[in-house]
């Protein structure tokens, strides 16, 4: 009955995964100009190295890099102050935590939606806010200068991706006994100390899986810089980049071999992070 | 731990901020959608509009065909129809993904067969695959089948991307229910079957309720998937249409609002009534 019961799994990742993920590296082996109706010539790992040298592609890493970072670092530090102000029962907690998990549940495209008005150049809250303050002198377009648009858009990023990372990191602290806290205290530690002698030791696990949660959601990083600022050269992330080259320029060898690329790199951090932390996130 | 006076005003503090950081830009956009135009593109900025007005959900719920939106009209009923289409993509996805994931997930923690741990691990480990890399691979068998721009197609790649997932989420949270209550069925002589059915599921009601909600978040939340399998309005949900507002040099800020709002209602609405559940599964398992 095991194998029954399994079957139905199995076989759509099988036929419907596996299967497409090999027929994608075969694809990404073979040249691209086949459009004249010529059989795809096989070109090794040519398409590999042709998209790692492209300047676009390139430029998309980096700014992926950047994003990643930008995210997880927000998320780790906001998360670790939201976990310590929620994880004890006070009256109204409840509430406060359905309130947490709200940005979580909404599509990445409405909050791309909802933080658009704050950064519009002309119409924009976070300009005229600035201006009133008397801290800018004109309007700043945010999307246009490189710096100020990655940090944005990680924001935005951030936004969605927090109540995830916060939970986790809640009951991470939940799971330390509270007479661990009690006996240190009675030797005279301060909360300071406690933090970071006991807490985050103890949090280790925890962050683990923030931290990969938060690095495989931050890499695939598309809908919210898609509606902050389209497709522009600024601000493309990979899996931008790959869109764009699939399905903008129909290059389907070129594109799948940077997709590929990123999902080996996202396959490899999230072993390295389980590696790493020496335990396993399951 | 010692309770200091200005760590509990600290605390307060945080909290006031965190209920802030979380709610502000979706007051911001109930107020803009509230707004017209005119309010929008005030200088200095109104952050209050004169007069609060439904006229942008008029037009995306009636379709006034002259309501601007930067350059798209706003045809009638096309909004509508998105989000029927959302719903329905919605709710066949989730109602397939739970069938194979729960018996899936059921199976791998409960019942012994040659070949689980393998299995297991070979169908886990496809989560960390970015759901892109398959779509593009699936793109040319979903062509074949004429499965582009259908519903169909899309609740078939919503299925296979999401199903691993899920299928890891039952079975750590049947891991995490007792064994006694489905052997003593078996003694008393129940099939093997009958003590999933009848004795293990009813154990499972408020995972199944956390699964449900997680899967019918990420369906409707979906962008990038539907932005390449759907191209008109027969089969466009709801997250593919709501950028097509936004306009080259002028945005029509008060109808994508409005738009954004009607979005978020439903997963705001499952986020707030399961959110215990929710809760429950993401910092558990996941």
């Amino acid at each position: 009955m095991g194998m029954l019961m399994v079957a139905p799994a199995v076989i759509i990742t099988a036929a419907l995964v596996v299967y497409p993920l090999i027929k994608g590296f075969q694809t990404s082996l073979e040249s691209a100009d086949t459009a004249v109706g010529g059989q795809p010539r096989f070109v090794g790992l040519g398409n590999y190295g042709d998209v790692l040298r492209s300047s676009t592609a390139r430029d998309a890493i980096v700014h992926t890099v950047i994003y990643v970072a930008l995210a997880v670092t927000f998320e780790l530090m906001l998360g670790l102050i939201v976990a310590v102000a929620l994880h004890r029962a006070f009256r109204g907690r409840g509430i406060v935590l359905a309130i947490l998990l709200v940005p979580w549940a909404l599509p990445s495209v409405v909050s791309g939606v909802l933080w658009r008005r704050v950064f519009d150049p002309d119409s924009g809250l976070l300009n005229s806010m600035l201006q009133q303050l008397h801290l800018v002198s004109h309007p700043h377009v945010w999307m246009a200068s490189r710096g100020w648009a990655l940090v944005l858009i990680a924001l935005v990023h951030v936004w969605g991706v927090l109540p995830l990372v916060s939970l986790i990191l809640i009951a991470g602290l939940q799971s330390i006994p509270e007479e661990v806290y009690s006996a240190s205290a009675v030797d005279g530690a301060t909360p300071l100390r406690q933090f970071r002698h006991i807490t985050l030791p103890l949090l280790r696990p925890s962050i683990a899986v923030a931290l990969t949660i938060g690095t495989v959601w931050a890499i695939k990083i598309f809908d919210e810089i898609y509606v902050l600022n389209g497709t522009a050269l600024n601000t493309r992330s990979i899996l931008m980049e790959v869109y764009n080259t699939t399905f903008v320029n129909a290059d389907f060898p070129h594109g799948t071999a940077l997709a590929l690329l990123l999902t080996a790199v996202t396959a490899l951090l999230a072993a390295g992070y389980a590696v790493a932390f020496g335990r396993s996130t399951t | 731990m010692i309770r200091f006076p200005a760590a509990q005003l600290l605390r307060i503090v945080a909290i006031a901020a965190i209920l802030l950081w979380s709610l502000a830009p979706i007051g911001l956009g109930v107020i803009t959608s509230l707004s017209t135009q005119t309010d929008v593109q005030a200088v200095p900025a109104r952050w209050l509009p004169h007069h609060a007005t439904l006229d942008a959900y008029r037009s995306l719920l009636g379709g006034s065909g002259d309501f601007r939106a930067g350059g798209t009209v706003s045809e009638s009923g096309a909004f509508t129809h998105a989000l029927w289409n959302s719903a329905s993509i919605m709710m066949l996805s989730t109602l397939a993904i739970l069938c194979v994931a729960i018996s899936a997930g059921y199976a791998f923690a409960r019942l012994r067969f040659p070949g689980r741990g393998a299995l297991f691990w070979a169908i886990v480990a496809t989560t960390v695959v970015p759901v892109f890399t398959v779509v593009i691979a699936l793109f040319g068998f979903l062509a074949d089948a004429h499965l582009i721009d259908r519903k169909l197609g899309l609740v078939l790649v919503f299925v296979s991307t999401t199903t691993p997932l899920a299928m890891w989420l039952v079975h750590n949270h049947v891991k995490q229910l007792p064994t006694e209550p489905e052997e003593a069925a078996l003694l008393d002589g129940c099939t093997r079957w009958q003590a999933f059915w009848h004795v293990a599921l009813p154990q499972m009601r408020s995972g199944i309720a956390a699964l449900s909600a997680i899967i019918v978040l990420l369906v409707w939340g979906e962008f990038l998937i539907p932005l390449l399998l759907t191209s008109t309005n027969a089969s466009k949900p709801v997250t593919v249409f709501i950028p097509e507002y936004i306009g080259k040099y002028t945005t029509n800020y008060p109808l994508l609002a409005a738009a954004g709002v009607l979005a978020m209602l439903p997963p705001t609405v499952v986020a707030l009534v399961l959110n215990r559940h929710i809760r429950g599964m993401l910092s558990g398992s996941s």
